[in-house]
């Protein structure tokens, strides 16, 4: 293959690894359609060797699409290569696949279910051992049906890992699973990406990717939109930080603190605000008489760069919380869009 | 070896989840139950009635074989696809190193695993209830291949419909649909001489035809002579016959195991 075009604007996750032969996935100008519906529109991309890539998109982007184009269980046009070969003809010895909507047998334990497939590969990794490292080594004798989501999710990330892949597919692999056990799955992740496994991730969960992925793409109306490092798309995209007040003033009761600043219902916006200048902006707040609640410091996350490529805004009705719209400003809508209220410690941003 | 093992990983839990439906497994057993004890204990046979039933208990004894080899491969094989479809089981499989005649052999060994219960469960209470008799000769024991052959027939079968309905309710009315007629247009409980003259040719065209007579001439001793002189005993013939359309449905079932979405 004649080197896929790289949609990618940033620089590839793993220097280490590009030199050493054919990058790990590769794909040019894939197409895929269901009837009248475009789920992939010329997707190109390019994943080197021990690489760790989120796509992010919204739903019907085309990401299940793109993953199954790229493990070859759809039939997709264009070109896409795994490992320097066709999908359908890597080793699958060397491939792990865990699908969206997984629902393996039900009434098999967490053993059985990954010894099952353990026992489909020629070589495996013992079950137990697997069932330790997604943490249900106490769980592997109950059925699968009758543990809880977020533990069937996790039965279901093992049996992705018990062939002990070079290239691994998780589409949204923490769906349903709760914050422990998904910091505990990003550990096993990032043992795997430490230890040379190439990684292709996909998930809704902007924190989980940015904190994973050595480079993210976004796709949007089956087009890659965006590719890059998570720092370099927020520093491209992600607008600038900033300060939100609660209080019901106005933006004209508050002198110039040379910073823009912007009126909500029951906030004050602060645009551009460096941390060291929150000082500044609190002794003008009291200066001017302002009464004011919590303060709280955001810095622009890999969600405003979502919702920004995505063109995904959405303000909350009656206007509270930091939602901007009609202002003019080239700030995204960004915490709104979780319904994340502007207090201490959202979407990653630093609380005062 | 590689094969092997991955046959023998799909058997096992196909077997295991089986097993661990208990309501499908009692009904698999309970179904031949109910038949024999309907036909062949409350209707009976009246062999000098005419009509329906009117041959020897003995006679019925494929029939009532045919029922299990026949319904349950084609059900099970076929709503174990539309499960596997619906829970992206496929797509996770295609990127493993099983094939997909492999998963179908997998699920068509358990079937002659549950089949071959169930038909000794038949054989022993046709003896007991309806009095048939089962001669004890070694040609008895090809039973043993009609039964896995048949059933392997039928799994390809299923998987073909499987395969090509679009869901699990799709998947119990296709199959109800299909062998329905093959059931009664067999040669098993219907004999030749109750359908018309024109349409007795195609009753060669079902595969259960096969299946019927060949037991029959084992159980029975009734022996119709095949199509084409084989040159083999009808039992033989019968069967090899059975092993080639079972070969022809099972790799077609299998090539249209879905790999894709």
């Amino acid at each position: 293959m004649d080197g896929p075009t790289d949609a990618s604007a940033g620089s590839g996750g793993s220097e280490l690894a590009a030199d050493s032969g054919p990058p790990a996935i590769a794909a040019a100008d894939v197409h895929r359609s269901y009837g009248d519906t475009v789920a992939l529109d010329g997707v190109s991309l390019s994943v080197s060797r021990g690489e760790v890539f989120g796509l992010i998109g919204p739903n019907g982007a085309g990401k299940t699409t793109l993953v199954r184009a790229l493990t070859g269980t759809t039939k997709a046009t264009g070109e896409v290569q795994v490992l320097g070969s066709p999908p359908t003809d890597v080793d699958p010895q060397r491939i792990g696949l865990l699908p969206q909507s997984f629902s393996p047998p039900e009434r098999l334990t967490a053993r059985e279910l990954v010894a099952y497939y353990a026992g489909l590969y020629d070589e495996a990794r013992d079950p137990d051992a697997v069932l330790d490292d997604v943490g249900l080594a106490d769980a592997s004798d109950t059925w699968y049906e009758k543990l809880s989501g977020g533990q069937q999710r996790r039965v279901c990330v093992a049996t992705a890992l018990v062939n002990d892949p070079d290239v691994l597919f998780l589409d949204e692999p923490t769906t349903g699973i709760d914050p422990a056990g998904r910091r505990a799955l990003w550990e096993l992740i990032e043992g795997l990406a430490a230890g040379g496994t190439t990684v292709f991730l996909t998930s809704h969960a902007m924190d989980e990717v940015e904190r994973l992925a050595d480079r993210v793409g976004l796709l949007n109306g089956g087009r890659l939109v965006a590719t890059g490092a998570p720092a370099d798309l927020i520093a491209e995209h992600g607008g600038a930080p900033r300060l939100v007040v609660d209080t019901a003033a106005g933006s004209n009761e508050v002198g110039d603190v040379g910073y823009p600043v912007e009126a909500t219902a029951e906030t004050l916006v602060f645009h551009g605000v460096d941390p060291v200048d929150i000082g500044q902006v609190v002794a003008a707040l009291d200066a001017a008489g302002v009464d004011y609640g919590a303060l709280a410091w955001k810095q622009p996350s890999l969600e405003e760069v979502y919702l920004t490529l995505a063109g995904e805004r959405y303000d909350r009705p009656g206007g509270k919380g930091d939602g901007l719209g009609g202002t003019g400003e080239s700030v995204p809508a960004a915490a709104s869009a979780t319904g994340g209220e502007g207090t201490a410690g959202d979407a990653g941003g630093d609380s005062r | 070896m590689s094969a092997t093992k991955r046959v023998g990983s799909e058997f096992r839990a196909a077997w295991r989840s089986f097993l661990r439906r208990r309501t499908a497994v009692f009904f698999t057993f309970f179904f031949p139950v109910l038949l024999v004890v309907i036909f062949g204990a409350l209707v009976q046979t009246q062999p000098t009635g005419g009509g329906l039933f009117s041959e020897p208990a003995g006679y019925y004894l494929p029939g009532y074989l045919a029922v299990v080899v026949l319904f349950t491969p084609l059900s099970r094989v076929g709503s174990e696809i539309a499960r596997h479809r619906d829970g992206n089981r496929f797509e996770k499989l295609a990127t493993t190193p099983l094939k997909r005649w492999e998963w179908l052999l997998g699920g068509t060994l358990v079937n002659v695993a549950v089949i071959g219960l169930a038909g000794l469960l038949i054989l022993g209470l046709s003896i007991l209830v309806t009095g048939a008799g089962i001669p004890l000769a070694a040609e008895t024991l090809l039973l043993v291949p009609y039964v896995a052959l048949g059933v392997a027939l039928f799994c390809g079968l299923g998987a073909v419909i499987g395969s090509l309905a679009d869901s699990q309710d799709g998947v119990i009315a296709a199959s109800n649909a299909v062998a329905l007629p093959l059931l009664f247009l067999s040669d098993t409980f219907v004999t030749l001489d109750l359908l018309p003259e024109w349409f007795r040719p195609l009753v060669l065209a079902s595969p259960l035809t096969y299946f019927a007579r060949g037991v029959r001439a084992i159980t029975y001793g009734e022996t119709t002579p095949l199509p084409v002189d084989l040159g083999v005993a009808p039992a033989v013939g019968y069967l090899l016959v059975l092993a080639v359309l079972s070969a022809v449905l099972f790799a077609v079932g299998a090539a249209l195991v879905p790999r894709t979405d």
